[in-house]
């Protein structure tokens, strides 16, 4: 009896303990799905390159930047556009910031280290988008296609999706390029259980270069594609971008072959819009005649693209003082971003130029900044507005999130580094032409033909300066600045090096830092950018 | 056959060799005349041994006509009786005047308290702080040494927050496991505010990993085991009933400008007064009222033969001290023993169920009384807002403006309800037929539902733009199933009482919630949260008492987390230790003032595994939510997102103790030392991952701590006789904690410590070599008055630049020492007791000033219409121009001493009712240099936190 009673409590005891090795093993019963659930419906491969997209656009996967995609900063601040555009903006004269938010004062005063959790977000996001568009063509490989009994159908738009995920990892690639030099470098066939190599500058540059032109025959021809997804035209923009400035990357000029994808650009029907230059950034410019000239954008809608970073940023940060918010469609402003007196200069009567392309707010406002936390020292900048063209706000009720696209990729743009590709000697184009895309700019900024230029005015100072006169506050700045010579050793503006009427800094500080935390992660990025 | 072997198996033979002579039988009765149950009598000298029934009777068969026999029962002393020829002994036991024999609880069991081997320490009901306490972690504050009870804030409900030792961990769950009857708690929903003080019996606490390693999984923080209040067998009926009535009032309010002050530095500053209002309005003095607390509890008990229920009634009602704060609490305990089989099979059902509500005020009225401007009145003549006078640009409410206190508290109707079930059966069976086997099991659930609403008047400041209501709903539970046998048994030959026990659990965890918001102005379900987790364990104890003068104990437990991958999913952790009773020995009996002497030493291994991802090892897809969806043409598509994966493993921790317990002149004064030495790796924390995948940051092991100190306790009976009795006790830690490796080659800090003040800036830092507290600030300039310099810092690294690389370590929120000091004095029929508690060698960081004194910020320049905004007083120390948050201008010392409890009670006895009537302070007395409201900063940053109360409470008891 005793030893029966034994080897029941035994049995029983491993009996327990056998049930309990499957307790163990325990799946998500949330909204979260494993891969072979999610494959069940092929329209995932819209929501999974949808996301690529949204990488640029969106803090994470709720409204307003919740369930952040990256962390280490807020996930209002970690958006894509919104990191880009600080360091491309600023870093430089046309803009600077009032806040107290961390590290976010030195990047406009030209003291940051490789701590700063700003460029340190940047590097984040650069890398993410990266993995993202990885992840996306290692799910739609063929034989995964197969797997999952993916339809005809859907198949032909996986290849289209599948040209551009590489497109915007070249992208995302040209961006790391531009701002860190080097990156870590990983495609869809890196093993995840090894730390990325590095490719420097160069081999980003050529990595950047083959794949766009590998791509250029799968992407949807030029403005044929869905408003918002990439086309040729965005491919052929981002190539010229690379040419235009692979004297900065490699030391080898390559303005001809930036003509040459220009010229594929303008010959594919965008036009600089016949509508006033300040509706390009109104709450309806997909639809008020300006996407004639957006060659590619970020959109942004107030009910269903929201986010605190992108153009609600835009909108919001530089209205303060006494600004009215409702000029503006929205509820209020973070007051935060001006502009140097330099910007201001740059226009000709200034705050009463008849440049249209000139907004500045000036009332109660100093030209000059004393104190760089006041927002009423320095002019305000009115170049984003949610409101359309009738003068109604936007489609958030609420006030805080926005409607308007950002151009990427605008026409202007591609005529003016026409323009200069021109000037620095590629072949391919001529003076008279840029003259005559110039004066399109020119025309519509004031109305008439009284700013026009001619042929001898075209030079290279007067193009970097009509580059910030129309494409201010556009996250070009940085990079034209640096392609001019201008960020650092030559120029000043006003907190340029943290003092009151700026100083020049050091030629290092051309390219940001490898973050201290991503060198102590991955060795294979050591050493340190030059001077960090 | 080698010797070992041989013993072994003569030890298991022996009981079947022991050849028959005589049945003796008898009775074996308490002191107290009650049939003893469970009682051991044995031959001496063999294993020959049975124990008593429910009556107290035995049998005892093949017992040599030679033999002495001998009774044993716990807390009793052993008595040894030669048979002499008879057949029948009856007896009736001592109790063991040594309080040494009392039991207390260990993991999974009880022991002797002189075989204790590891540091433990019990607080008993008598020894609890007095009050109308809410929440039972305030039970024992300032009690144990090497406990800090961080006390509650004033807000209704709340409980403080209570580490044992520094918390070893840095991303983990810090909490200690408690474990309530037998039941482990959810470390994340540890809602001790469910059981009803009143109830609770006793706290034992165990610090050290050799006692805590049984419970290997979750111990890492310590062990919390509370025991509640049982009737005894046989016993009359009693009825208690008490009520307690508190008066709160708020200890201090943040020291701001009053409104003559404010137009004076409005006037200094040439700023225009126009902006300013007519009144006189003190904000913090609007928005805080008296809080009334009252607590009525009934208890009934009853025991019979067989059987003993215990029943109370708790009812708690609070208005706190902050506007339209409040809790409500009723809580109903039932304990019901059962003894069956003549007390072989003992059950044991306890069950508390509570019901909560609590009413949540809208605290960002806290430091929204600290900054709006005094000189404001309190409405406007509009109606508009609710009537509340608030800042306006030409949308709406100025978002840069502060909103209205009173506006704010007035405009939110938010609350949450909990019920609460917390049901434990707890069977123990002796197995008769192997005397000294017993078999132990709990099945235990822990329930809880709650349903939660906030409401935004729209007609407010802080809702006027919409978005304003949010519902929610959900349950958690915890499902226990544990078993275990214990089998003791004395081998004479070497006068080694033994006591094996081996044993498994199962625990389950689901927590799951639903809620709707508005969004852009429509309620919108948002995704359901669900998570499961599960642990089992399966757990091993060997102790010896050799000679009772040694005591082994040792232990093992297996342990297997839902929340790791097949590979990394079990660990083992094993703890040792021993104890030396020289209590027992000629030079402590012959010395003369040594009463009592024990040296303890352990090691012992726990794990961890509570992190805030249940499923890290997967690789997921999360579906966004419709407003993070992406604009295709015409088309608003719907994001999947590809989550990242990374395999997690057990962090360990590593703890080393000694210690020693003594006693002078008879116990009159008894004390403890223990020292501890830990170390833990494989922290899990969360940090950054290498770019390259889908994360960027996410729980990883990454690096270590390690934590040591000292904790000493004293206790004195300094009068002691019949109508007076006065005790004073006092214990003090020393402890340090430091991390000793982190993530990557360069073990790069890490930021931590968000503060208000900007968005997403940090005051603290974890570095290798500093404690996880320490801040990371600017060293701060100061002329030759010792006046800060407006935003000059020291060039740390002499770059010439000042930049984030200038910041340094310095300072830490971390206490070097903690101490408390108690005394309970009576003098027939009056009490009284105090506590006293303190704390030195931390800091704090102080936000309220950072973030409000400096001229940028009582003049914005980010609204449509001019406003000022009210600053602390420290402005006119700084004058600052701007925000200088990160100025270690703004670390403090935080060194405290506070009168917790002083309490007085007188009891009048009668011949059917006894009455007790008490009167008791809590919180009447602060000593600190600390500038803001109170030194007392769980995390060391100060920050507009509910502020704590100070109480005055009437007491009265019944007792029947």
């Amino acid at each position: 009896m005793k030893m029966y009673k034994s080897i029941i409590f035994l049995f029983l005891g491993m009996l327990v303990f056998t049930a309990c090795e499957d307790a163990l093993t325990v799946e998500p019963r949330d909204n979260r799905v494993t891969e072979a659930e999610l494959f069940q419906d092929p329209a995932t491969y819209r929501g999974i390159i949808a996301k690529a997209y949204a990488g640029l656009a969106l803090g994470g996967q709720e409204g307003g930047d919740g369930n952040a995609d990256i962390s280490g900063i807020d996930g209002g601040f970690s958006n894509y556009l919104r990191l880009y555009w600080n360091m491309q903006e600023l870093t430089t004269d046309e803009a600077i910031i009032a806040w107290n938010d961390g590290t976010i004062k030195d990047l406009h005063g030209h003291v940051w280290t490789d701590g700063n959790e700003f460029i340190n977000a940047m590097f984040s996001r650069v890398n993410y988008q990266i993995a993202v568009c990885n992840e996306f063509l290692s799910l739609s490989t063929d034989a995964k296609l197969d797997e999952y009994n993916i339809p005809a159908d859907v198949r032909a738009d996986v290849a289209n999706y599948r040209a551009e995920a590489r497109f915007l990892r070249a992208y995302s690639y040209y961006h790391g390029m531009d701002l860190f030099g080097k990156m870590p470098f990983t495609d869809e066939n890196s093993d995840p259980a090894v730390l990325p190599l590095a490719k420097s500058r160069t081999e980003l540059f050529e990595f950047i270069e083959s794949e766009l032109l590998a791509i250029e025959d799968d992407m949807v021809e030029a403005r044929m594609n869905e408003y918002g997804r990439a086309d040729k035209g965005a491919l052929w923009m981002l190539l010229s971008k690379i040419y235009m400035n692979a004297e900065v990357y490699t030391g080898t000029p390559r303005y001809t072959d930036a003509i040459t994808q220009l010229n594929k650009v303008i010959s594919a029907g965008y036009n600089v819009p016949n509508v006033p230059y300040a509706y390009s950034f109104q709450a309806d410019n997909n639809r008020n005649g300006a996407e004639d000239g957006f060659i590619w954008t970020i959109n942004f809608d107030g009910l269903n693209t929201q986010t605190f970073g992108g153009t609600t940023y835009l909108t919001h940060a530089p209205v303060g003082g006494n600004m009215d918010p409702s000029v503006f469609g929205i509820n209020g402003g973070w007051g935060g971003i001006r502009t140097t007196e330099q910007f201001v200069e740059l226009f000709p009567g200034e705050e009463n130029s008849a440049d249209t392309r000139e907004t500045f707010f000036t009332d109660e406002q100093t030209k000059e900044i004393n104190d760089v936390g006041q927002f009423k020292d320095g002019f305000a900048i009115q170049k984003f507005k949610n409101v359309n063209v009738d003068g109604s706000a936007g489609s958030d009720t609420v006030g805080d999130f926005v409607d308007i696209d950002f151009p990427i990729f605008r026409i202007s743009d591609a005529y003016l580094m026409y323009a200069e590709a021109v000037v620095r000697g590629g072949s391919g184009g001529d003076l008279t032409t840029a003259q005559g895309y110039l004066n399109q700019i020119r025309e519509r900024a004031y109305g008439n033909t009284s700013g026009n230029i001619t042929v001898g005015q075209i030079d290279l100072d007067y193009l970097l300066d009509e580059r910030a006169r129309e494409l201010h506050w556009e996250a070009h700045r940085r990079q034209d600045l640096v392609r001019f010579g201008q960020f650092t050793t030559s120029k000043v503006w006003a907190w340029k090096g943290n003092v009151r009427n700026g100083t020049t800094t050091p030629a290092f500080r051309n390219i940001l830092p490898i973050p201290a935390q991503e060198l102590n992660l991955n060795p294979n990025l050591q050493p340190q950018n030059t001077g960090y | 056959m080698n010797q070992k072997l041989q013993t072994v198996l003569l030890l298991i033979l022996l009981p079947f060799f022991a050849f028959a002579q005589s049945v003796i039988t008898g009775t074996v009765l308490e002191s107290n005349g009650l049939p003893a149950l469970g009682a051991t009598v044995s031959v001496k000298g063999t294993s020959n041994g049975t124990s008593t029934d429910f009556d107290g009777k035995y049998t005892l068969n093949n017992v040599p006509s030679d033999a002495v026999i001998v009774f044993s029962f716990i807390g009793y002393t052993t008595q040894e009786i030669p048979l002499n020829g008879q057949t029948s002994i009856n007896i009736t036991l001592a109790e063991d005047p040594s309080e040494l024999d009392t039991i207390v609880l260990i993991g999974y069991g009880s022991t002797k308290k002189a075989n204790v081997t590891a540091a433990q320490t019990t607080v008993k009901a008598e020894e609890f702080n007095k009050g109308a306490i809410t929440s039972p972690g305030q039970l024992i504050s300032g009690k144990v040494a090497g406990v800090q009870v961080t006390a509650a804030s004033g807000r209704p409900g709340d409980g403080p927050v209570i580490r044992v030792r520094p918390g070893s961990t840095l991303g983990g769950n810090q909490d200690a496991l408690y474990v309530v009857d037998g039941v482990p708690l959810d470390q994340r929903n540890a809602s001790l505010n469910t059981i009803n003080p009143a109830d609770i019996e006793s706290f034992t606490i165990l610090k050290d990993a050799s006692a805590t390693a049984i419970y290997g999984n979750r111990a890492s923080n310590g062990v919390v085991l509370i025991t509640t209040k049982k009737a005894k067998l046989n016993s009359d009926l009693k009825i208690g009933y008490d009520v307690q009535f508190a008066v709160n009032q708020v200890q201090d309010y943040a020291h701001v400008l009053n409104a003559d002050e404010f137009r004076q530095l409005v006037a200094d500053q040439g700023r225009d007064p126009a902006v300013l209002g007519d009144a006189n309005t003190d904000w913090q003095n609007e928005i805080y009222q008296n809080g009334t607390r009252a607590i009525h509890n009934l208890t009934v008990e009853k025991g019979y033969e067989t059987t003993s229920i215990r029943a109370s009634l708790g009812y708690t009602n609070e208005n706190g001290t902050l506007l339209r704060s409040g809790y409500e609490r009723a809580t109903l305990g039932l304990n019901v023993r059962q003894n069956f089989l003549k007390g072989d099979l003992k059950l044991n059902f306890t069950s508390q169920l509570a019901q909560e509500e609590l009413r949540r005020a809208d605290e960002g009225a806290v430091g929204a009384a600290v900054v709006f401007d005094p000189t404001q009145s309190i409405f406007n003549n509009t109606g508009e807002f609710g009537g509340f006078f608030e800042y306006t640009n030409s949308t709406g409410p100025e978002g840069n403006a502060p909103r209205n206190p009173l506006g704010l508290l007035n405009s939110l109707d938010s609350q949450l309800d909990n019920k609460q079930a917390r049901l434990n059966l707890n069977a123990a069976y002796n197995i008769r037929q192997v005397p000294g086997l017993k078999f132990t099991g709990n099945a235990g659930i822990d329930y809880n539902e709650f349903d939660e609403y906030t409401i935004r008047d729209f007609n407010s400041g802080a809702g006027a733009r919409g978005n304003n209501r949010s519902f929610g709903e959900g349950f958690r539970r915890n499902q226990l199933l544990d078993g275990r046998f214990e089998y003791k048994r004395t081998l004479e030959s070497l006068d080694t009482d033994m006591d094996f026990t081996l044993g498994g659990s199962f625990q389950d965890f689901t927590r799951q919630s639903t809620s709707r918001s508005s969004v852009n102005n429509e309620l919108q379900e948002n995704p359901i949260a669900i998570d499961d987790s599960a642990l089992v364990t399966a757990f091993a104890r060997a102790s010896f008492d050799i000679k009772d003068l040694v005591v082994i104990s040792g232990s093992a437990s297996r342990n297997g987390s839902s929340r790791f991958s097949e590979e990394n999913r079990w660990a083992n952790f094993y703890g040792a230790s021993a104890a030396l009773k020289l209590t027992n020995t000629d030079f402590v009996q012959n010395s003369g003032f040594l009463s009592q002497l024990k040296i303890r030493g352990g090691f012992g291994q726990t794990g961890q595994q509570d992190i805030d991802a249940s499923f890290a090892y997967l690789s997921v897809f999360t579906p966004g939510q419709p407003q993070a969806a992406v604009q295709f043409g015409d088309q608003f598509v719907t994001t999947i997102r590809p989550e990242g994966s990374i395999d997690l493993k057990w962090e360990t921790t590593d703890q080393w103790n000694a210690g020693i317990d003594i006693g002078f002149f008879d116990d009159r004064i008894t004390g403890s030392v223990d020292g501890f030495y830990r170390e833990t790796k494989d922290l899990l924390l969360f940090g950054p991952l290498p770019a390259g995948g889908l994360e960027n940051g996410s729980f990883q092991n990454a690096g270590s701590t390690l934590s040591r100190g000292i904790e000493t306790s004293i206790s004195g009976k300094i009068i002691q006789t019949e109508n007076m009795n006065w005790t004073l006790s006092a214990n003090a830690t020393v402890q340090e904690i430091e991390i000793t490796d982190l993530a990557g080659a360069d073990n790069a800090p890490v930021p931590v410590g968000g503060i208000s003040g900007g968005t997403g800036n940090t005051i603290q830092e974890w570095a290798v070599g500093s404690d996880p507290t320490s801040f990371h600030v600017f060293r701060q300039v100061y002329d030759q008055d010792g006046n800060p310099l407006d935003g000059v810092y020291v060039d740390t690294n002499g770059d010439n630049i000042i930049n984030d690389a200038d910041r340094v370590r310095y300072k830490k929120a971390n206490h070097d020492v903690y101490f408390g000091l108690t005394s309970n004095f009576n003098y027939k029929n009056l009490d009284f007791s105090f506590t006293f508690r303190g704390a030195a060698g931390g800091y704090n960081y102080n936000n309220v000033d950072s973030n409000s004194a400096s001229y940028g910020s009582i003049f914005p320049t980010n609204t449509q219409t001019p406003i000022y905004v009210n600053s602390t007083v420290d402005i006119l120390n700084t004058n600052f121009s701007q925000q200088r948050l990160q100025s270690d201008y703004y670390i403090q010392k935080a060194d405290f001493i506070k009168l917790d409890n002083v309490s007085l009670g007188y009891n009048f006895p009668g011949d059917k009712v006894d009455i007790r009537a008490s009167i008791t302070g809590t919180n009447l007395l602060t000593i600190t240099d600390y500038d803001g409201t109170d030194p007392e900063v769980f995390g060391g940053i100060d920050n507009n936190l509910f502020p704590r109360n100070r109480g005055l409470i009437f007491g009265l008891g019944f007792k029947f």
